[in-house]
């Protein structure tokens, strides 16, 4: 019977080895991990018994902020314009970063302007980026006063960073060739950046625009609490007089305007980057979409 | 001349009013927005005007003040970014897990954590740390825990989208092998995601620092509290001193991150 069986021949079974060193990088790791981990906790005296308690004192606080208050006066006369005001911060703010970063970023292109131009006009966006907005309002609050404005002004001027490092990497992403053909039959400068550049990055850019006016948005609403305009302003007053319900209320009314802009203004980019539903659209143009998302 | 040589010249755009519309429309809020937030040019030429007058008031950073007692803050500072960033990053892992459609244990989950995700993230970072203010009092300790927070959120959404979009086939097979959900899912997802997560971790990292240079105007530690007792004093060349020395931090860090993220990714 047995010589019926066939044995199948097979190579020497042999399992891969692990990889070396795992330990020990696991070692280091860790070490590298807990020794400034413990520093800073020691520094900042915090202990492991406080950091466990701090989530039942914060749910002691939301816990009192339900149900919100949402009295006609709360909602419609206090928090609703503040939120607006937050909104037209947020746009306006986008505005001014729009304009001036797009011609800013074509001079920051390394393949549109010569290396000493991309060098200053990079560094001026680098610069500009290093100052959270929080802090360009605070300088400017003495200057410009308490208000919508300086709030306007700072995010402004901040979106200018943001933007323009964007765009201008937008503009080094481009297929040379159309710009190519637009020199090689003699169009002037206007025309290959009228035609051969901006076709392929518009839409791009504009995707950048409305995802900066999304953080924008964020940022307008907490830029009240140095009264530079927005609802920021509302919840410092509630939560100083410890009035949680009406904090509540601004919470979640900032919060259901912040998912409400996202979510137009993500079917609208996703509009633009990808073209009409059913239409496709070349993959790298998705890939840049999402890039956005790590700024 | 055939057909199929003769090239024609693709037809031009279909005209339509729509555009027309909503370039009218956009401009229209713009301008109405404007109103509402007072901007103008003209006012924007007379602040040029007083800007140089109030920049005497800035000018010069007072260091002297500055070298005693700004190191501290700075320190702490520094420990409110490490401690928040590790923290958050360590708890966001098993979430990131849970909040994607590959890896999470059940649909209910899923969703759970996903939208607490949303939820958390869509409250600036500030507003946290007003909150834990109230919470927990004044002082660094509100700032790490808002930072936690911060840093949970967006490592969650970053990680989790990752993992979305991971290779599903080893994970397949590790099932398909008898293995139980949470050793398949480490031994297969996890090898894949893990420089990802080192680079996130990074970069959160790094906004961590930059959020915990202003925290302080709210009352939650660090750098930014000397920026809001001196204002309170009218100390502007104190003031500018403070705010030069975190625009250098800022800096630096985001220059060594990017240079440390284009090594590892």
């Amino acid at each position: 019977m047995t010589d019926t069986i066939e044995t199948l021949e097979l190579p020497p079974q042999k399992r891969p080895e692990p990889p070396k060193g795992g330990r020990r990088t696991r070692l280091i790791v860790a070490i590298a991990l807990i020794v400034p981990a413990i520093w800073s906790a020691l520094g900042l005296d915090i202990s492991i018994e406080r950091l466990l308690s701090a989530p039942a004192d914060m749910w002691n606080i939301i816990k009192q902020m339900f149900p919100p208050d949402l009295s006609y006066e709360q909602v419609f006369e206090r928090t609703l314009p503040k939120v607006m005001e937050s909104l037209y911060i947020a746009w306006i703010g986008t505005m001014i970063g729009a304009f001036f970063s797009f011609f800013l970023s074509f001079l920051a292109a390394k393949n549109i302007s010569p290396p000493w131009l991309t060098f200053m006009v990079r560094n001026l966006f680098n610069a500009i980026r290093a100052f959270p907005e929080l802090l360009l309002a605070f300088i400017l609050l003495p200057i410009t006063g308490f208000g919508a404005y300086t709030g306007t002004l700072a995010i402004g001027l901040h979106s200018i960073g943001t933007l323009g490092k964007l765009s201008s990497e937008a503009i080094e992403g481009i297929d040379p060739g159309p710009v190519e053909a637009i020199d090689s039959s003699g169009g002037r400068r206007t025309s290959v950046m009228r035609f051969g550049v901006l076709p392929q990055v518009l839409p791009t850019i504009v995707a950048y625009w409305l995802y900066r006016f999304e953080i924008n948005l964020r940022v307008s609403a907490f830029l009240g609490v140095i009264g530079a305009g927005g609802v920021g302003a509302e919840l410092v007053n509630q939560l100083r007089f410890r009035n949680f319900p009406a904090a509540g209320t601004v919470l979640m009314m900032t919060v259901i305007v912040v998912l409400i802009i996202d979510a137009i203004s993500s079917a609208i980019r996703r509009r633009i980057i990808a073209g009409k539903p059913g239409e496709e659209a070349p993959p790298e143009m998705f890939a840049a979409a999402d890039q956005v998302e790590m700024l | 001349m055939s057909a199929e040589a003769q090239s024609t010249r693709p037809a031009p755009p279909k005209k339509s009013v729509k555009p027309y519309l909503i370039t009218i429309a956009i401009i229209g809020f713009t301008i109405f927005a404007a109103q509402q937030v007072g901007f103008s040019i003209a006012e924007l030429g007379s602040n040029l005007a007083n800007a140089r007058e109030f920049l005497a008031k800035f000018w010069p950073p007072d260091w002297e003040w500055a070298r005693e007692e700004v190191p501290g803050p700075l320190i702490e500072t520094f420990q409110i970014a490490i401690l928040a960033a590790i923290i958050g990053c360590l708890v966001a892992l098993p979430m990131a897990f849970w909040a994607s459609r590959l890896t999470s244990p059940n649909r209910w989950f899923y969703y759970i954590v996903k939208s607490f995700l949303n939820v958390i993230r869509t409250i600036p970072d500030i507003f946290w740390a007003m909150l834990f203010v109230v919470a927990v009092g004044f002082g660094a300790f509100a700032g790490t825990l808002a930072l936690i927070i911060f840093s949970l959120s967006i490592m969650g959404k970053l990680l989790s989208e990752t993992i979305d979009s991971v290779d599903p086939g080893p994970l397949e097979a590790a099932k398909a092998s008898g293995a139980r959900h949470t050793p398949a899912v480490r031994s297969s997802v996890m090898p894949q995601v893990l420089p990802n997560y080192v680079a996130y971790g990074l970069y959160i990292f790094e906004l961590d620092i930059r959020a915990s240079t202003v925290l302080g105007i709210v009352g939650a530690g660090g750098i930014g509290r000397l920026l809001e007792a001196q204002r309170a004093f009218f100390r502007f060349d104190r003031i500018m001193a403070v705010v030069i020395i975190i625009f250098i931090v800022v800096f630096a860090i985001e220059q060594v991150s990017v240079y440390v993220r284009r090594r590892l990714v």
